[in-house]
C-alpha cells in the first residue's frame, strides 16, 4: 500500500458512523429508531440503516400501513393522538415524510434487507428515490454494523 | 446579561423535543462561517445536556454558554475553523 493509500485509509477510518437495524413497523414503535437516525445524522459522519421484515416497506413507494402497536392501542391511544404529539415535538408526523427527509440527508443511507424485500414485496423498481438500495444482511453486518462506532437494533 | 460574543444567527426551536433541537442546531451550524456564533432558543429541558454532549463530541464546534430561565433554554454555539 502506498503512502497516499495509507493516508486515505486513515482518513476513512477516522469517520465516525452509526448503524441501525429496524424491524419494528408499528407507527408508535418505528418513530423511535427514525428519531435516533435523525440524531445520528447530527452526531456521526455517516448513519446506515437497514430495514428488515415489514419495516422494509418504509422504503417502498407503496409505503407502510399506519397502525399502532397493541401496547399503545391497549392503552387507549389513537393514531391521530400519537401523530399530533409527534408533530408538536417538531417531527414530521407522516412516516413517508420522515423517511424522505432522512434519506435526503448526505450523512444518512437507507437500505432494505434483500430477504425482507422479497418476502414483503419491495422490488428495486418500487423503492423510493431516497433509498440507497436493497442489500444483503451479511454485507450490512460486516461492512456497516461491524465497523460502526455505535450499533443499535430496534 | 451582556454577551462577550456577537450572535450571527438565532435558531428558534421552542416546542421541539428531542432530537430536533440538536438536529436543527447541527443544520444551522453548517450554514455559518467559521468563528460565527449561533444562538439556539429551546423549551425542551433535555436540550441542555443534549447540546452540551453534542458539542463535546463534535469537531468544529464549541459551546460558549448556556442559560435557562422561565422555561426557555438558550445555547450559544460557535463554529470553529
Amino acid at each position: 500500500m502506498s503512502e497516499t493509500d495509507d493516508t486515505q485509509q486513515q482518513e476513512s477510518t477516522d469517520d465516525s458512523s452509526m448503524a441501525l437495524i429496524v424491524r419494528v413497523d408499528a407507527y408508535d414503535q418505528v418513530i423511535t429508531p427514525l428519531a435516533y437516525a435523525y440524531l445520528g445524522s447530527a452526531v456521526y459522519d455517516e448513519v446506515n440503516v437497514l430495514f428488515v421484515n415489514w419495516a422494509v416497506r418504509l422504503l417502498s413507494e407503496d409505503g407502510l400501513e399506519d397502525r399502532l402497536s397493541p401496547a399503545s392501542a391497549d392503552r387507549g391511544m389513537t393514531l391521530e393522538e400519537v401523530k399530533a404529539s409527534v408533530e408538536a415535538g417538531g417531527f414530521p408526523p407522516e412516516l413517508d415524510q420522515i423517511v424522505a427527509e432522512l434519506g435526503a440527508a448526505d450523512e444518512v443511507n437507507l437500505y432494505g434487507c434483500s430477504r425482507a424485500a422479497r418476502v414483503f414485496d419491495v422490488p428495486e423498481e418500487k423503492l423510493i428515490p431516497e433509498a440507497d438500495g436493497i442489500e444483503g444482511a451479511t454485507w450490512f453486518l460486516t461492512e456497516k454494523a461491524e465497523t460502526a462506532d455505535l450499533f443499535l437494533q430496534f | 446579561m451582556s454577551k462577550e460574543f456577537d450572535i450571527a444567527d438565532s435558531l428558534d426551536v421552542k416546542g421541539a423535543s428531542c432530537p430536533m433541537p440538536v438536529v436543527r442546531t447541527k443544520q444551522a451550524i453548517d450554514d455559518l462561517a467559521a468563528d460565527e456564533v449561533l444562538e439556539v432558543v429551546a423549551t425542551d429541558s433535555g436540550s441542555m445536556s443534549d447540546i452540551e454532549g453534542w458539542a463535546d463530541g463534535t469537531d468544529g464546534v464549541e459551546l460558549l454558554a448556556q442559560e435557562e430561565g422561565d422555561g426557555v433554554y438558550k445555547h450559544y454555539v460557535k463554529k470553529l475553523e
